[in-house]
């Protein structure tokens, strides 16, 4: 293959597809990229198999077509310390090395894997799929992302169950203690509900890929993988095979209890007094009283801390106590002038309002005294 | 077939050779004698016994003794099976006092070896003689004896040859009869031992030597000196003895000795039980020494277990472990921990001035490199400065407290009569799971609960097993329900514990509780979440510590009530007396 590239298309594209590719692997060929030159494009594949990337770099002029596989790191930093404009792409042979130059004085020669080794990553399928604003997409992400479950265990919910149910697309995120659910309206679909739980992982790829919030992308439902396409990039998300919790069943329907906060004093508060609390004793307590709620925080080791700050409350004063990390989260992310809290009793859930269609529920910490 | 053949082939075998099998149960080797005849010794009231072994047994065990004796109608029936002083009836079962009571002992020996009895009742002018040869008794003759009972055994299975194949050399079946005679000198405070072997004298132990005067003679000063006494009395029952501090642990049980109601007994329970006492203290694999005698009322225990009667039942285990577990663990606490084990202070090979051997030569560790070379100061970032600041300070001042730090791991510090090596991080995490232990006992357990309960699979027997103690798990934090025969939801944990996940904790707990059977409390269920906490959050081997730091630790350590060992049982202190020193540097 003989191919012509701008050199900041390539670099941007590697980038992309060099980060899912894993850094070691049993099945050694996935360590590489391949470089697909057809007619009219030049495209980037990338996988760890869990995750798949094709990125079509723009701007090229494809001399003679081919395929080649060459390391992944090694390519994208040699491009990313280039300094010439453009670079010219061009494989020996025979598996007898790959050529990147830049000008007449840089030029790296890489040796080449056999691209009959580099397994099978399925083209977009565009039947089925479903157009999407990216900026509805990247967002639905970003607001459900930091409730996912990080630690070891409980393997389904270390990604985003993502629904599509008529004209409505939610993504839920939970670690077992909290709980997000965000909604967006899009183009009304056909058919039943369509269910996927993407990993975190792949959920972080397709909001890469997503560089033009303006644009259409399109997803796909399929078997066992969730796909995205945008005007460059093809990726593909194997799914998590899993049981996800029933999220409406844990989103208290009635309650009680009720106020609403500034939602950036309260975070600022929360911080306070979390100062004092430490790694291992991490609550504080929120005393609601009808027009002020007062946050408290102790730990043995460090002392005690306390906040106030004016709320519109309805119900029967009450203390229930949390995780300040959790509440935090949620805030960060709260749209809102005003946070609403809804709760019942100290041992249920309480329910955060952090936006329209966009709800946030924590598990309360009991203190026994 | 005819009932003529028939008979031919199975036939009631003569007494004899019943004997002889039974004999296989109760008679094995050398050492089975020794205990058989010395029990007998003893329950027939002995204050001084003298045991006479050749060939390590084999060739004679002779027991004499000067006990209460016997008449000759008491000869007649000694050496047949089931004929015994000390039983008469079933119900007597319920409450043996004394050592035998199966009444089979002499008939098994005297069948399979050449056995003599020469006795003589205080009070008669006669004593009387019996002999059995492989199971041949003889007529009981008068002859001139001393008072009490020497019963002589030789040749032990000449007349059963398959069993004599399985005897081991001489020196391995001495040292097993020297075991339990040991064992009985020890349990037998107020009787005299004499033991001789191939007429050299082996040991001896005085009629009027206490315990502790007892293991000095048998086992050495260093381990007398060490020990720590055991008593306490709950009702009926009775704990008393002397237990060692952990460094005399050692691989095997030879120096863990239980005796109930006067009879050495191996029994696995009462092992378990000290095992426990240890925990935290001794490394896991290593038996402690400890000589302790239980007296328990004889309607309360079931002897008759076992033809050797060296295991038992207790009726009441439930109330009886809780009771010893906490006197043992008291007194565990009392022992010396700080002293190092036997093998750190090694000198350096002597050299003689004028001599050229070994002179040049770096001692390198496969040469068996003492290891008192290793304390020397390894230049660390933060040694010198310390080293420079904590001199300056007027030694009266601080008479016995300069601190350094060595390879930002260890801290030597002076005392009044030596020195002594602190591990850090040993050192810390005791504090550290003191501290944390008083937090959670105060009840302030913060409890995360889930949103979405995590269900554990687990086996129909674990699901019974944690059912019965969720209470107490509630107690510290651990919220679990039963969800199903084999299914367990967990609903919340102690926050503390939020990078552990859920099925791990269930499970670790299910294997505590099963293991320990009865054991496990709240109190253990609690040391087993405390660890893992106390490692993480203490300073580690190679942090740097600040003076400040260093003192404020080994103040901490000090308003302790244990502080010699890290929680897992590793010491976190090793000291050097000056005699310690003086005795490394061929001082003395």
């Amino acid at each position: 293959m003989k191919v012509l590239c701008a050199r900041e298309r390539l670099r941007e594209g590697l980038t992309v597809v060099t980060s899912v590719i894993p850094l070691k692997s049993t099945r050694p060929a996935i360590e590489n990229v391949c470089l697909v030159a057809s007619d009219d494009m030049l495209e980037l594949v990338g996988t760890d198999l869990d995750v798949a990337v094709r990125y079509r770099v723009a701007d090229v002029k494809v001399e003679e077509p081919g395929t080649a596989l060459i390391p992944a790191r090694v390519a994208a930093d040699f491009v990313r310390d280039l300094t010439g404009d453009t670079v010219r792409l061009r494989s020996k042979g025979n598996g007898e090395g790959f050529v990147i130059e830049s000008g007449p004085d840089d030029r790296c020669e890489l040796t080449t894997v056999d691209p009959d080794e580099y397994p099978v990553v399925a083209r977009f399928i565009e039947e089925g799929s479903l157009p999407v604003l990216g900026a509805k997409f990247t967002r639905l992400v970003a607001r459900t992302s930091f409730a996912a479950a990080r630690e070891a265990g409980r393997y389904a919910m270390h990604g985003i169950l993502t629904e599509l149910e008529g004209d409505e697309l939610r993504m839920i995120a939970t670690d077992g203690r909290r709980l997000v659910l965000a909604k967006a309206p899009v183009e009304a679909s056909a058919g039943g509900i369509q269910r996927a739980i993407v990993p975190t992982k792949g959920m972080m790829l397709f909001c890469k890929v997503i560089d033009d919030p303006t644009e259409m992308v399109r997803i796909h439902f399929g078997e066992n993988q969730f796909g995205l396409k945008t005007s460059k990039a093809e990726v593909y998300a194997r799914l998590i095979d899993g049981e996800f919790p029933r999220y409406s069943a844990v989103i208290p329907a009635m309650t009680q209890n009720t106020f609403e906060a500034d939602a950036q004093a309260l975070h600022q508060k929360l911080k306070l007094v979390a100062n004092v609390t430490s790694a291992d004793t991490r609550a504080v307590k929120l005393s609601i009283g009808k027009e002020r709620i007062t946050i408290y925080g102790r730990s043995a080791a460090m002392g005690e801390a306390s906040a106030s700050l004016d709320v519109i409350f309805d119900g029967k004063p009450t203390d229930i106590a949390f995780n300040p990390d959790y509440l935090i989260d949620g805030l960060k992310n709260c749209e809102l002038q005003n946070v609403r809290f809804e709760f019942n009793e100290k041992n249920n859930p309480g329910k955060f309002t952090l936006g329209e269609d966009y709800t946030y529920v924590v598990m309360p910490i009991t203190i026994d005294t | 077939m005819t009932d003529a053949v028939a008979s031919a082939v199975i036939r009631v075998l003569p007494e004899r050779v019943r004997n002889q099998i039974a004999a296989g149960e109760v008679v094995e080797r050398p050492a089975s004698v020794v205990k058989e005849l010395v029990e007998n010794a003893l329950d027939a009231g002995a204050r001084e016994l003298v045991i006479d072994l050749e060939e390590g047994g084999v060739k004679l065990v002779r027991v004499s003794d000067d006990g209460c004796g016997m008449g000759p109608e008491d000869l007649q029936l000694a050496f047949l099976s089931h004929a015994t002083s000390k039983l008469a009836e079933v119900e007597d079962l319920a409450h043996i006092g004394t050592l035998g009571f199966r009444g089979e002992a002499l008939a098994s020996i005297g069948s399979v070896a050449r056995a003599r009895v020469l006795t003589r009742r205080a009070g008669e002018q006669l004593g009387w003689t019996v002999e059995n040869e492989g199971g041949t008794i003889g007529a009981v003759g008068a002859a001139g004896a001393p008072r009490g009972t020497t019963i002589e055994v030789r040749d032990l299975f000449y007349n059963v040859p398959a069993r004599r194949a399985f005897l081991k050399r001489t020196a391995t079946e001495l040292g097993r009869c020297l075991d339990v005679l040991q064992r009985l000198a020890l349990a037998h405070v107020g009787t005299g031992f004499i033991v001789t072997h191939d007429r050299g004298r082996v040991f001896d132990v005085e009629r009027e030597m206490d315990l502790a005067a007892r293991v000095r003679r048998l086992f050495g000063a260093e381990l007398a000196d060490a020990l720590v006494p055991v008593a306490a009395e709950s009702g009926p029952v009775r704990l008393a003895g002397l237990i060692a501090p952990p460094r005399f642990s050692r691989g095997d049980t030879t120096r863990q000795l239980w005796f109930l109601n006067g009879r050495p007994l191996k029994d696995r329970v009462l092992a378990r039980c000290l095992l426990e006492a240890y925990r935290g203290f001794n490394d896991e694999k290593r038996q402690p020494v400890a000589f302790l005698s239980l007296s328990v009322p004889p309607a309360e225990v079931d002897v008759n277990v076992h033809p050797t009667k060296s295991e038992v039942r207790f009726r009441e285990e439930r109330r009886l472990f809780p009771f010893l577990l906490g006197a043992l663990r008291a007194a565990v606490a009392r022992t010396d921990m700080a002293t190092p084990g036997g093998k750190l202070l090694v000198p350096f090979p002597r050299v003689l001035p004028g001599t050229w051997a070994g002179a040049g030569r770096a001692p390198s560790a496969g040469e068996g490199r003492p290891r008192v070379a290793e304390l020397e100061v390894r230049e660390g970032p933060s040694a010198t400065p310390l080293f420079a600041a904590e001199a300056r300070v007027a030694p009266e001042r601080r008479p016995a407290g300069r601190v350094l730090q060595v390879a930002a791991t260890y801290l030597v510090r002076e005392l009044a009569d030596g020195l002594e090596i602190v591990d850090q991080h040993a050192l810390h995490e005791r504090v550290t799971y003191e501290r944390l232990k008083a937090e959670l006992a105060a009840g302030k357990v913060e409890v995360q609960r889930e949103l979405v309960p995590e269900l554990v699979e687990l086996a129909r027997s674990e699901v019974h097993v944690l059912a019965e103690h969720l209470p107490t798990l509630e107690r510290l934090g651990i919220d679990l329900a039963i969800f199903g025969p084999t299914t367990v939801a967990v609903h919340g944990l102690p926050s503390l514990l939020k990078r552990r996940a859920g099925p791990r904790l269930v499970r670790e707990l299910v294997a505590a509780l099963s293991d320990g059977e009865k054991l496990p409390g709240p109190e253990q269920l609690l040391d087993h979440v405390v660890h893992s906490m106390a490692c993480r959050r203490s300073v580690m081997a190679g942090d740097e510590l600040a003076p400040e730091e260093i003192e404020s630790l080994l103040e901490a350590a000090a308003r302790l009530p244990h502080d010699q060992t890290c929680p897992h049982g590793r010491p976190t202190r090793v000291r050097l007396s000056l005699a310690d020193l003086e005795r490394a540097f061929h001082r003395r």
